[in-house]
C-alpha cells in the first residue's frame, strides 16, 4: 500500500493552497492530492465570468498555476478519482477504484456539491448546474444556440448568469423563491438595487413562486410555475445553493454539522486529520461560534493555514471573509458575518437614490459585517475594523453619513491602541 | 492591454520595481487584499488598486498576485523583466 506523509483530498483551490504551503515547508516530504476532476487547479471564479465567457479572456487563462504543476513538485495527483471511505485507525483512504492509500495526516477539502434540483423534470437536457469547469463547458456550448433561459435562484450564481445571459442578448426570466434578490442576506433596498439593473438590461424578475415542474419531452421546452403561469425556454440554470456529500466518511466518526467541524486550528475530532474550505465548519475565533463559508478567498487563506498547522506550525484560522461580485453596472460585496439576526443592529449608508448603499451590521458595540453595493473600496476598511475589534458604539451618525471616511475610525483606533 | 495601471515599487532590498493591475482581468475577487491588505484594496468599480506598493514584502506580494483567480497582478523586476505571472 502506498503511504504518504500528507494525503489531500480535494484539488480546488483549498486543498491546492495546503498542498503548496506542504511543499514550501518541506521539500522532501511525500505528498499526494486526489481530485474528483482530472484537472490541476483551476480558476472556479472565472467559470461564471462573462469576459471568459465570451472569449475576451482566453480559455488557458482558466489554469492557475498549469497543467504540469504536480508533477514539477514531486506530488502524486490521483486526477478523476474520489474517495469512497476513511478509517481513522489505521489511517487508510480508499478510493471508489479500490486503491488503498495509507496516510500519516489527512486534509479533507473536497468542497460541497451544487445542491440537486428535486422536481418533475429537472433531469431533461437543458438543466445546468455551475459548480466545475465540465458545467461551464456546457454552458458556454449551450449559450450560443439558446433563445430564452431562465435562471432559478436569488442569490450568486443567478446573478452572474443572468447577467452573462442578457448580454448574450437571450431572452431572460429569473425565478425567485424569495420577495427579492439575495433575501435575507440582503434587505429589501438592496434586493430591489440589484433586481433594477437586471430589468433595465432586459432581463424579467419572477418573485414569491417555485417551480412546479420541467416542461418537455428530453430537452426543455419551459417550466411551469405554482401559480400556473408558463415560461417557455430552452435552458435553465439552477442556482439553489450547495449541499455536502458527507456518505464517504460518515462511518468514520468525524465530527459533522452542516459541514466538517473543527476547531480554529482547522484540525477535527480525529487524529491528524484537517479540513479547510468550503466543507470546512470551523470555530471562528472573530464570531465566537462555529461557521462555515464558500468562497476563492476563504477557500485559500484556509488552505494555507490547514496547510501550516500541518506541517507543525501551530497557526490559527483569524480572518474576516469576503467575496464580492459584480455585472451590468452594479457591485455587490459581502464582508465578515452577513447572516440576519435579531441581535444585529443596521446602520443604512447611502441610498439607492446616490446608487450607492451599504449595511454596517453591528452586534454589542462592535462591526461584524456588512453588505455594499457600490461601495466595494470600503471592503477592506471594514474588514479592518471588525479584525481590530473597533468600538464603534458611539459612531452611528458617522457610520451613517456615506461620505463619512471610515479611516478615521482606524486612525482613531490605532492611535489608541 | 490597455486597461492597466501601473505602480512602481521603491522598496529597498526588494527585487520586484513594478506592480500591474490589468484592470479588464480583475474581477474583485480580492484575494491580494486576503493577502496584502497593507498592499491592496477595491475601488468602487470592484477593482483591485494599490494603496502601497512598498509595504509588503517580496515574498507577500508574490503569493498576493499568485493567489489571484484571474492573474490580473503583473509584477516586474528591475530590468523591466515579468517575473508573475511567468
Amino acid at each position: 500500500m502506498e503511504k504518504y506523509q500528507y494525503l489531500i483530498i480535494g484539488g480546488g483551490v483549498a486543498g491546492f493552497t495546503a498542498a503548496e504551503t506542504l511543499r514550501q515547508k518541506d521539500a522532501a516530504s511525500s505528498i499526494a492530492v486526489i481530485n474528483s476532476e482530472p484537472y490541476a487547479l483551476y480558476s472556479r471564479v472565472m467559470l461564471s465570468k462573462p469576459d471568459f465567457f465570451f472569449g475576451k479572456i482566453p480559455f488557458d487563462k482558466i489554469w492557475m498555476r498549469g497543467q504540469d504543476w504536480y508533477e514539477k513538485n514531486n506530488i502524486n495527483f490521483f486526477g478523476g478519482k474520489t474517495a469512497a471511505s476513511l478509517d481513522p485507525n489505521n489511517k487508510i483512504v480508499k478510493l471508489s477504484d479500490g486503491l488503498e492509500l495509507g496516510y500519516e495526516k489527512l486534509l479533507i477539502a473536497t468542497g460541497v456539491c451544487a445542491r440537486k434540483w428535486n422536481i418533475s423534470g429537472s433531469e431533461k437536457e437543458g438543466v445546468y448546474y455551475l459548480r466545475n469547469i465540465d458545467d461551464g463547458k456546457k454552458i458556454m456550448e449551450a449559450i450560443k444556440t439558446a433563445k430564452r433561459a431562465v435562471a432559478i435562484g436569488g442569490g450568486f450564481i443567478s446573478f452572474e448568469m443572468a447577467d452573462l445571459l442578457a448580454l448574450a442578448k437571450i431572452d431572460t426570466s429569473v425565478v425567485i423563491r424569495e420577495n427579492y434578490f439575495w433575501e435575507p442576506t440582503l434587505d429589501e433596498t438592496s434586493g430591489k438595487m440589484i433586481e433594477k439593473v437586471l430589468t433595465n438590461n432586459g432581463v424579467k424578475i419572477i418573485n414569491n413562486v417555485e417551480v412546479q415542474e420541467v416542461m418537455g419531452a428530453d430537452k426543455v421546452e419551459g417550466i411551469v410555475l405554482k401559480d400556473g403561469r408558463k415560461i417557455e425556454c430552452d435552458m435553465v440554470i439552477c442556482g439553489i445553493g450547495v449541499a455536502c456529500d458527507f456518505n464517504w466518511f460518515v462511518s468514520s466518526g468525524i465530527k459533522t454539522n452542516r459541514g466538517i467541524l473543527a476547531n480554529e486550528y482547522l484540525q477535527t475530532n480525529l487524529p491528524d486529520v484537517w479540513t479547510a474550505g468550503d466543507i470546512a465548519e470551523y470555530n471562528d475565533l472573530l464570531l465566537e461560534e462555529n461557521i462555515q463559508l464558500g468562497n476563492w478567498v476563504n477557500a485559500h487563506e484556509q488552505g494555507r493555514i490547514a496547510g501550516l498547522n500541518m506541517a507543525g506550525v501551530h497557526e490559527p484560522f483569524k480572518f474576516v471573509s469576503f467575496y464580492t461580485t459584480q455585472g451590468l453596472g452594479i457591485s455587490i460585496a459581502f464582508v465578515g458575518d452577513t447572516r440576519p439576526g435579531e441581535d444585529r443592529i443596521i446602520i443604512k449608508r447611502g441610498s439607492p437614490e446616490i446608487n450607492s448603499y451599504a449595511r454596517i451590521i453591528i452586534v454589542g458595540k462592535e462591526l461584524v459585517g456588512a453588505t455594499l453595493i457600490n461601495r466595494t473600496s470600503e471592503l477592506s476598511l471594514i474588514a479592518k475594523l471588525i479584525e481590530n475589534n473597533v468600538d464603534v458604539s458611539q459612531k452611528y451618525k458617522e457610520l451613517a453619513d456615506p461620505n463619512f471616511d471610515l479611516r478615521e475610525l482606524l486612525v482613531a483606533e490605532i492611535k489608541v491602541n | 492591454m490597455a486597461n492597466q495601471k501601473e505602480y512602481v515599487r521603491n522598496k529597498v532590498d526588494s527585487s520586484i520595481s513594478k506592480i500591474v493591475i490589468d484592470r479588464d482581468l480583475c474581477i474583485g475577487a480580492a484575494s491580494c487584499i486576503a493577502v496584502s491588505g497593507s498592499t491592496f484594496e477595491l475601488d468602487n468599480e470592484n477593482k483591485a488598486v494599490v494603496i502601497g506598493a512598498d509595504t509588503a514584502d517580496d515574498e507577500t506580494l508574490k503569493m498576493a498576485a499568485e493567489s489571484c483567480p484571474t492573474k490580473a497582478i503583473l509584477l516586474f523586476d528591475k530590468s523591466g523583466k515579468q517575473i508573475y505571472p511567468a
